[in-house]
């Protein structure tokens, strides 16, 4: 096996937290509830419209107008009945966010929105836990794990929001940025391999081609500059 | 390659690279090798360079003329800061690089 019965006790013992079950939360969601992911918590506050169906493949056409967190219930015990998931209709703002996360592990970030992502970048540090951070446009998408203590915070990287607008997304560049945070998320748990820390996976679905920039702590950062930077990898 | 340049820098044509991402690749493309006079700075090439297409002028540039404050500029592999960029020269060999964060999910 590939990580033997131990590793995959690991996975179901943890618990992950997945902000938005949209477009990367719906792969997200998928591959890490058939990983064995033993609690899944997923928060989304959307009713599922048709133009989702592109890219949100938890949802299915007979799910149009139907709240994205039932939808998302139903599939993901439906395709791994041995996992729990808490499936939260609500909008994350900074007076539940810390809340919704709760004892979770990790946390993915699947959001379309900075503000939002923002929020759980100062949960992730506040709790000590990692953000798996990506976002997605058209053919491009982005993606970086972020460990709080050892890695420069999601507001080191972008500090500045920008502005909201509504651009098309092809389906498949929610999947190949999905299928990286769901694979940071394994190897978090299990302890292996090289997580994408430190470093900005950049997406090229055009080109079809990846490349990664390395990334820095801001010092003067608004969210993580108070935070005592520690050896990577030490645990506290 | 480089031999040479330093001493009459005032007056040497010098090569960067620009690269572009994400939404302003699709606007100005993925790598541009541009000329620039000795002494250019990070903030006057690029506007150069992207005045060439208003709309991605206006994507990378706001009214006054100074860089968007979500867009992420870097050289040779280390942040620049947008407030520093204006006073930041470019050498020759350097790569630049233009990119916008990516919020959809």
């Amino acid at each position: 096996m590939l990580f033997g019965d131990e590793g995959q006790e690991r996975l179901k013992k943890a618990h992950i937290f997945i902000a938005g079950a949209g477009g990367l939360g719906s792969p997200v969601s998928l591959y890490l509830a058939v990983a064995g992911i033993g609690t899944i918590t997923i928060v989304d506050m959307d009713v599922v419209d048709q133009t989702n169906l592109n890219r949100q493949i938890l949802h299915f056409d007979r799910d149009i107008g139907r709240k994205k967190t039932t939808s998302a219930i139903e599939k993901l015990q439906a395709i791994n009945p041995d996992i729990t998931v808490n499936a939260i209709d609500m909008k994350i703002d900074e007076t539940n966010a810390a809340n919704l996360v709760g004892e979770a592990h990790g946390i993915v970030d699947a959001m379309d929105n900075y503000p939002t992502r923002y929020l759980l970048n100062e949960v992730a540090i506040a709790k000590e836990i990692p953000l798996f951070h990506g976002g997605i446009r058209g053919f491009y998408g982005q993606a970086t794990t972020i460990i709080p203590g050892t890695t420069p915070c999601l507001k080191c990287i972008f500090p500045k929001s920008p502005p909201k607008e509504v651009f098309p997304v092809v389906g498949v560049t929610a999947g190949v940025i999905g299928m990286v945070q769901a694979n940071e998320v394994i190897k978090f748990l299990l302890g292996i391999g090289e997580l994408l820390t430190g470093r900005l996976l950049i997406w090229d679905g055009m080109q079809a081609h990846a490349e990664e920039i390395c990334v820095e702590y801001n010092p003067a950062c608004s969210a993580c500059g108070r935070v005592k930077k520690t050896t990577a990898g030490k645990k506290k | 390659m480089r031999q040479g340049k330093e001493d009459n820098s005032g007056e040497e044509e010098m090569t960067v690279k620009i690269r572009f991402f994400a939404r302003f690749r699709e606007l100005f493309g993925t790598d541009i090798t541009t000329d620039v006079a000795a002494g250019t700075m990070f903030t006057s090439l690029i506007a150069t360079m992207a005045k060439k297409n208003p709309e991605g002028y206006a994507a990378i540039f706001d009214e006054k003329g100074a860089f968007r404050e979500y867009v992420i500029l870097m050289k040779n592999g280390k942040r620049i800061d947008s407030a520093e960029a204006a006073k930041t020269p470019v050498a020759d060999g350097d790569e630049i690089a233009v990119f916008p964060p990516v919020a959809g999910g």
